[in-house]
């Protein structure tokens, strides 16, 4: 143990004096987490959709401005002449509501007056958010209508005077749907899942690079004592980064502890072990810095944001690559980290997250510990 | 200077050869270099397009119904009948429900009250209560819209004429294709940043080896030396281009309905501009290792204001006029015109020329950084 002791100091040292491998180890995650989670959103507000007004009455120009006056539309003009399509093709606008002529006399006729909504479907999510307010905004002014025009409540007049169903949808953890709450606490996983594997594949492939390992082979070090030093300095390193992201969640996204807060620290000590255990299995197997730094770039930063739920969810992944996301431990972490920002369930919902993180983390112990052991005994 | 620049114009052709080939062999031989021009973009292409799909399916929906009639059934299966909601457990009160939704095993919560039936039955709103997890905000949002319409289904009874009906028409990628905007702003990233790891890796092999002075030693001037050097890599990053493009053609069925020269000008520009940053970030670093480091601080910021995977209208207001700057949020827009809308020239000049500004801009900074480091 005192050896390991040793060992970490010695790895410590050596980064306090690498002043880019300390930015890269202190500053960059801050960044990041800051950066990403800011900006990666799919919640759009402020779609530019223009309005080809046909019908041009008191009752139309009242429909489209109920589309001007939603937070989720904003109008912009356009040429009587022009076809609304242009405006797509041109990327101006991202839909288009035309409204028809007659529409008016239609609606007030109680005919079925149409009007039809373009919607450029080149960003799909944006598309269905467009085509599902649009509807609401509809169906709302439909209703307005209804009470305007023949004093009835509206959903009696489209129901005909038979009862109709009211749906009171209540937004349970994040009411405001705030974008920065959801994707923040990933992004916060993100940062966790590239810096402390990076900086310990670094660390490691060093030793391979610079021949040091050689060193490390002579002395009466064993293999446990070596990869404990080694991993232990990088979770030190793991829970400053941790403590840094933690303020930027708290403050630049305005998330706090919901629960209690024991499960997070236990899982989060298991993730960064299981991260810097992969770093450091890499760095054994890859002496070169370059090479290994690629690989658990591919590896950390690849698995981590596209197989773990951290943006899309891991049930739209096709099936013949969901399971490769049952092995990517940031997959469990992500569950604990959004309990305890927002829903606060704790133990009882989420003990059963940590044990897969923990038994990744040993598989990369245990390959790691193989590895220094066969060369060492090689040299 | 003129007169050097003249003279060395005059043999600059087999000059320029000798050196020029001499990179490729290097290169080539380096087999990292030849693997990191086929594999990442390959896998990050596949990757990208297979997972990041932002639809909302199968939620797991949770029902308390307290009325047990056949109105209450339908309402039900009016919420579950398409693939957005998935019906999974009752409950028999709405604490357990709730209690459900707390710990995660539920996206959503539809509690159904006693005099629902009755009510209906006598003319009056009757009124049901739907708890949505919030915690994925878009989720959420679509979740409430799927919610809102089966509502809006119920209340239509056939017969009875809605007073408008909203016909929506979904253009370009009626079969809501997700990887074909993924691909798009994956592709411009791929170039880019991949571009940029090639280049400084192949930039900075003469400083690790030491070889400089023996450049210097060359009658070859300087500007010949740069041109060499960024003329091969350009010719093999437009060969890895080609390669995603096929890609993104075969796997995903991306279509080119636009200009194909346009969207390969556009190209020619992304692969300018990952050259330009590659070196110049080789200029800065000392070893192969330490580009790459650097290329952390680059990187991650340009992946983020791209809107290649999220769309910028997403981004906060203050932020978004940052992705101007961005050579791959301008390439990810003309791309989506392009390949998707079959927008033509009229339409993505600004882009193009955008990608154009940013590509001589870095180049020519680079480049006039990497000479003054052989001088």
């Amino acid at each position: 143990m005192k050896r390991s002791l040793a060992q970490v100091r010695k790895e410590l040292t050596q980064i306090l004096r690498d002043r880019l491998a300390l930015a890269l180890a202190l500053a960059l995650p801050v960044a990041i987490v800051a950066l990403l989670g800011t900006t990666i959103s799919l919640t759009v507000s402020d779609i530019p959709i223009v309005i080809q007004d046909l019908d041009q009455t008191p009752l139309s120009r009242q429909y489209a401005d109920a589309f001007r006056s939603s937070i989720t539309f904003r109008v912009i003009s356009q040429p009587l002449a022009e076809s609304p399509e242009t405006a797509l093709t041109s990327g101006r606008a991202r839909g288009a509501l035309i409204i028809p002529e007659h529409f008016a006399r239609d609606v007030l006729r109680g005919r079925n007056a149409e009007a039809q909504l373009l919607v450029d479907a080149t960003d799909t999510n944006t598309a269905l958010i467009t085509k599902g307010n649009a509807a609401q905004v509809t169906s709302a002014f439909a209703s307005g209508l209804g009470a305007r025009t023949t004093g009835l409540s509206a959903p009696e007049v489209i129901r005909g005077g038979v009862g109709s169903v009211r749906v009171n949808t209540r937004l349970w953890f994040n009411p405001g749907r705030e974008p920065r709450k959801f994707y923040g606490p990933g992004m916060f996983v993100l940062g966790l899942s590239i810096f402390p594997p990076l900086l310990a594949t670094l660390a490691m492939s060093r030793e391979g690079e610079q021949q040091t390992i050689l060193q490390v082979y002579v002395s009466g070090i064993t293999a446990h004592e070596f990869l404990l030093g080694k991993i232990i300095a990088g979770v030190v390193i793991g829970i400053a980064e941790w403590i840094l992201c933690l303020g930027v969640v708290f403050t630049l996204f305005g998330l706090g502890i919901a629960g209690d807060p024991t499960p997070f620290i236990v899982a989060t000590l298991a993730y960064l072990f299981c991260g810097v255990a992969f770093g450091t299995l890499v760095g054994v197997a890859i002496p070169s810095q370059a090479a290994a730094m690629q690989a658990v770039q591919l590896g950390g930063f690849l698995l981590a944001f596209l197989l773990s739920g951290l943006i899309f969810p891991v049930e739209n992944i096709p099936a013949g690559l969901r399971w490769i996301s049952n092995v990517v431990q940031a997959r469990y972490y992500i569950v604990v980290v959004r309990d305890v920002f927002l829903q606060g369930a704790g133990w009882a919902a989420m003990w059963w997250q940590i044990p897969p993180i923990a038994a990744i983390g040993l598989v990369f112990y245990a390959l790691a510990w193989k590895t220094t052991r066969r060369m060492q005994v090689n040299a | 200077m003129e007169n050097d620049a003249a003279h060395a114009g005059e043999r600059m052709t087999p000059r320029f050869w000798s050196l020029a080939l001499k990179e490729l062999r290097q290169i080539r031989r380096d087999k990292r270099l030849v693997l990191s021009l086929i594999v990442p973009p390959v896998v990050q292409l596949l990757v990208f397009g297979l997972a990041l799909d932002p639809e909302v399916k199968d939620l797991r929906v949770g029902i308390v119904d307290e009325s047990r009639t056949a109105e209450s059934r339908e309402l039900v299966s009016a919420l579950t009948e398409n693939r957005t909601l998935r019906l999974k457990a009752a409950y028999p009160t709405p604490a357990e429900l709730e209690r459900a939704i707390a710990d995660g095993r539920l996206d959503l919560g539809v509690v159904v009250p006693h005099e629902f039936a009755r009510q209906l039955g006598r003319g009056q709103t009757a009124d049901v209560q739907v708890l949505i997890n919030g915690v994925n905000a878009n989720t959420a949002q679509l979740a409430q819209g799927h919610v809102q319409a089966a509502a809006l289904w119920l209340n239509t009874r056939p017969g009875v004429a809605a007073p408008i009906e909203l016909r929506t028409a979904l253009l370009y990628n009626p079969g809501l294709e997700h990887t074909w905007f993924t691909v798009t702003g994956v592709l411009g990233a791929l170039i880019v940043l991949n571009g940029s790891l090639v280049a400084a890796t192949a930039m900075i092999k003469e400083k690790e080896r030491g070889t400089v002075e023996q450049l210097l030693m060359t009658p070859a001037s300087a500007v010949e030396v740069v041109t060499a050097k960024i003329a091969p890599l350009f010719v093999l990053l437009m060969g890895m281009t080609g390669l995603a493009l096929v890609v993104a053609h075969l796997v995903f069925h991306m279509p080119i309905r636009g200009s194909f020269t346009v969207l390969v000008t556009a190209c020619a520009c992304c692969v300018l501009t990952g050259i330009g940053i590659g070196t110049f970030v080789a200029t800065l670093a000392r070893s192969a290792t330490q580009a790459q480091l650097m290329l952390f601080f680059v990187n991650p910021p340009l992946m983020a204001l791209s809107g290649g995977f999220t769309p910028i209208e997403a981004m906060p207001k203050w932020i978004q006029p940052f992705t101007y700057l961005n050579p791959i949020a301008h390439f990810a827009g003309l791309a989506r015109a392009v390949m998707v809308r079959g927008s033509g020239m009229d339409v993505v000049y600004v882009q193009l020329c955008a990608l154009g500004v940013i590509a001589t801009v870095l180049v020519g900074f680079s480049a006039w950084k990497f000479r003054g480091q052989m001088s």
